[in-house]
């Protein structure tokens, strides 16, 4: 007796459950169509690490582009604490299916382990563009989904900025690389673009190590090599922190003869510029990328455009550029 | 010719093994942190030579302060999550103060207080409002860090050379005015800790909270004191920090309170309380920071390192266990 009661109750939350579930299915599905009809596209932005100046400008330039254009379209603009925030990143993917977005424009904070949630809001309908941060191809083609790349190519703008600092060496000079987070798809193509200036200018490469992106560890990874390599004539470093460290390390060791390429083109590093400390860096107005990517989501939306990856454009910034 | 009697030589061999022996276990921190130096040295070409100790006191002093707030806290039974976000938001709050156009003084001042205001807040809903307090440096740990980005607006702030004045090295001493303040710092709080009333008193709350209130100590008093000195320090941490990188990224310190932590432990202080030493965990703090710095000079890759310094942390503290178990 007790225990068919015990069942009885069971099975009336399960069927509850069921039937719950069966009603947020349900109201997802309507929504889509609905909102469709006549209401301005909504479009949701979900950017990665809003500690990092980069990504508040992004959103910036995407929320006073949205401002201009509030009968064409409407934005939620959302992003992580910081760049390892994974979780926190597939839960806003998530978030934006359920309210029904119908395009997402994400820099994702990684490159493969976005791609599952990124897969469920295609299915249920929403286009998704892939900006900053390329999604890695093989993932993609392991779920046979295809989201267009829109940004520039990190590798050529770090081609760009190591030949213009690499220029001012002879060749076979000590170059020293230090790279992003290493997981990170924009980090290896750096590296990447760094390689092929070595290379090409003939310099040797003593090593690369990681500085995560943060300026604190690559001013003590910076300060080590130093000491390890006393002939070391340039640093490469993937992003503009990371150079910023680099500098103050050099600066402490006393070695005004070192050249320093940095990326980005963040406000922080145009006094160094100017004192002759960072040498040069790389301005993909990253501003922009977000506006880009929302463009490209609104042809999609409009089904004006083919599903291919668009290249945007990439700019040497040396301090003779500074005083324009 | 026999010189030494077979009798004799069993009997004094044992009594060296127990000298060598006790010897060890009073200095195993250092002997550890000799024993890694000596495989930097083998394995890396340039390791012992000044560059190196320059580069590794130049960042000593931000993780040396924090350690050493850190230590008080964990003695004191309590923990302290928050050190380093309030480094990033003391130096936030440096950063902005020097671009509003005040001098590097005044803003360093504002930063200190910064941490302490933080560190006030910690102690007032740790000890007086009972909360546990682990949650609330917990709740710190975020809301400070906010504030950095906040004020901020979440960019790295330039602050220029003038402030770096306190990591360049002293003439006649080849030891900068940083890492001098950090040693005085080290020095007073051991002094504090070994040879002081309220030293007693925070080994005493730590052992046992209710035994020190009916001995007459005030324990909510002492870990407010002491929470607060944990935000100080991490306040001077944030100036310190600014100083080495001529600017403050709201970023700064991230997950540095298990740095601290790691190196309060390597050095001997027990996680529950009443036990720990501040000279130890300095020597904790140049364990860490020599590892970090011959690892980079190796250019072993990333994921070793992190082998590398967890296989480290846990062997330190596997020894003090065992040398804790063997001294009752």
């Amino acid at each position: 007796m007790i225990a068919q009661r015990k069942f009885f109750r069971a099975s009336r939350a399960k069927c509850f459950l069921v039937i719950a579930v069966a009603i947020m299915f349900g109201c997802a599905d309507s929504s889509v169509p609905a909102k469709a009809a006549d209401t301005p596209p909504k479009v949701a932005l979900i950017m990665k690490s809003l500690a990092n100046e980069f990504f508040v400008n992004m959103q910036r330039a995407a929320e006073a582009h949205q401002a201009e254009r509030a009968d064409i379209y409407t934005l939620v603009a959302n992003g992580i604490k910081n760049e390892s925030d994974l979780a926190q990143q597939v839960a806003l993917v998530d978030q934006m299916i359920a309210r029904g977005v119908d395009a997402i424009v994400i820099a994702p904070a990684d490159s493969r382990a976005l791609v599952p949630a990124l897969v469920r809001a295609m299915q249920s309908g929403i286009h998704v563009v892939n900006i900053d941060n390329r999604l890695a191809t093989e993932v993609l083609a392991e779920y046979n989904a295809n989201i267009p790349y829109i940004g520039p190519s990190n590798r050529q703008g770090a081609r760009l900025v190591a030949e213009y600092v690499l220029a001012q060496h002879e060749a076979g000079s000590e170059v020293f690389i230090l790279e992003g987070i290493p997981t990170a798809a924009n980090a290896k193509e750096r590296k990447a673009g760094f390689e092929d200036a070595v290379a090409a200018a003939d310099m040797a490469l003593v090593g690369s190590q990681s500085g995560a992106w943060d300026q604190t560890q690559a001013a003590q990874i910076t300060a080590a090599v130093l000491n390890r390599y006393p002939n070391l004539k340039a640093i490469l470093a993937a992003n503009d922190n990371m150079a910023l460290g680099a500098a103050s390390a050099v600066k402490l060791a006393d070695r005004d003869d070192l050249s320093i390429a940095g990326f980005d083109n963040i406000s922080a590093v145009h006094p160094l510029m100017r004192e002759g400390r960072i040498d040069a860096t790389v301005d993909q107005y990253g501003a922009q990328f977000a506006i880009f990517g929302i463009e490209f989501a609104l042809e999609m939306i409009a089904g004006q455009t083919q599903m291919t990856d668009r290249t945007t454009a990439v700019k040497l910034v040396t301090p003779a550029d500074l005083d324009q | 010719m026999k010189l030494h009697s077979p009798l004799i030589t069993p009997r004094r061999w044992p009594d060296m093994s127990r000298r060598l022996l006790r010897w060890l276990d009073q200095y195993l921190v250092m002997v550890s942190l000799l024993v890694i130096i000596l495989t930097f040295t083998l394995a890396a070409e340039n390791f012992l030579s000044y560059g190196t100790l320059s580069a590794i006191l130049n960042q000593l002093p931000a993780l040396t302060l924090v350690t050493v707030g850190m230590t008080f806290v964990l003695i004191c039974g309590g923990i302290d999550l928050s050190v380093g976000s309030v480094l990033a938001l003391s130096a936030a709050v440096i950063g902005v103060t020097v671009a509003a156009g005040f001098s590097i003084p005044v803003a360093a001042l504002a930063g200190v207080a910064t941490g302490a205001v933080a560190g006030l807040v910690n102690g007032l809903l740790g000890s007086y409002l009972r909360l546990p307090v682990f949650i609330v440096t917990l709740g710190m740990l975020e809301a400070a860090r906010g504030f950095a980005y906040l004020i901020t607006d979440s960019q790295t702030v330039y602050i220029g050379s003038a402030i770096q004045g306190l990591v360049q090295p002293i003439p006649w001493l080849a030891l900068t005015p940083a890492f001098l303040c950090a040693l005085v710092v080290v020095a007073v709080a051991h002094f504090v800790l070994t040879a002081t009333v309220f030293g007693r008193h925070i080994i005493a709350v730590g052992t046992n909270p209710e035994a020190a209130r009916m001995s007459g100590i005030d324990p909510k008093l002492t870990l407010l004191i002491v929470l607060c000195i944990s935000g100080v320090l991490a306040g001077l941490a944030g100036l310190m920090n600014s100083a080495y990188l001529g600017s403050t990224d709201p970023n700064a310190g991230l997950g540095l309170e298990l740095a601290a932590i790691a190196a309060a432990v390597i050095g001997g202080t027990s996680l529950m309380g009443g036990r720990g030493s501040i000279f130890s965990a300095f020597i904790g703090v140049l364990i860490i920071a020599v590892l970090q710095n011959g690892l980079a000079q190796i250019g072993v890759s990333e994921p070793f390192k992190r082998v590398v310094t967890g296989v480290v942390i846990v062997l330190a503290v596997v020894l003090d266990r065992w040398r804790a178990d063997r001294v009752p």
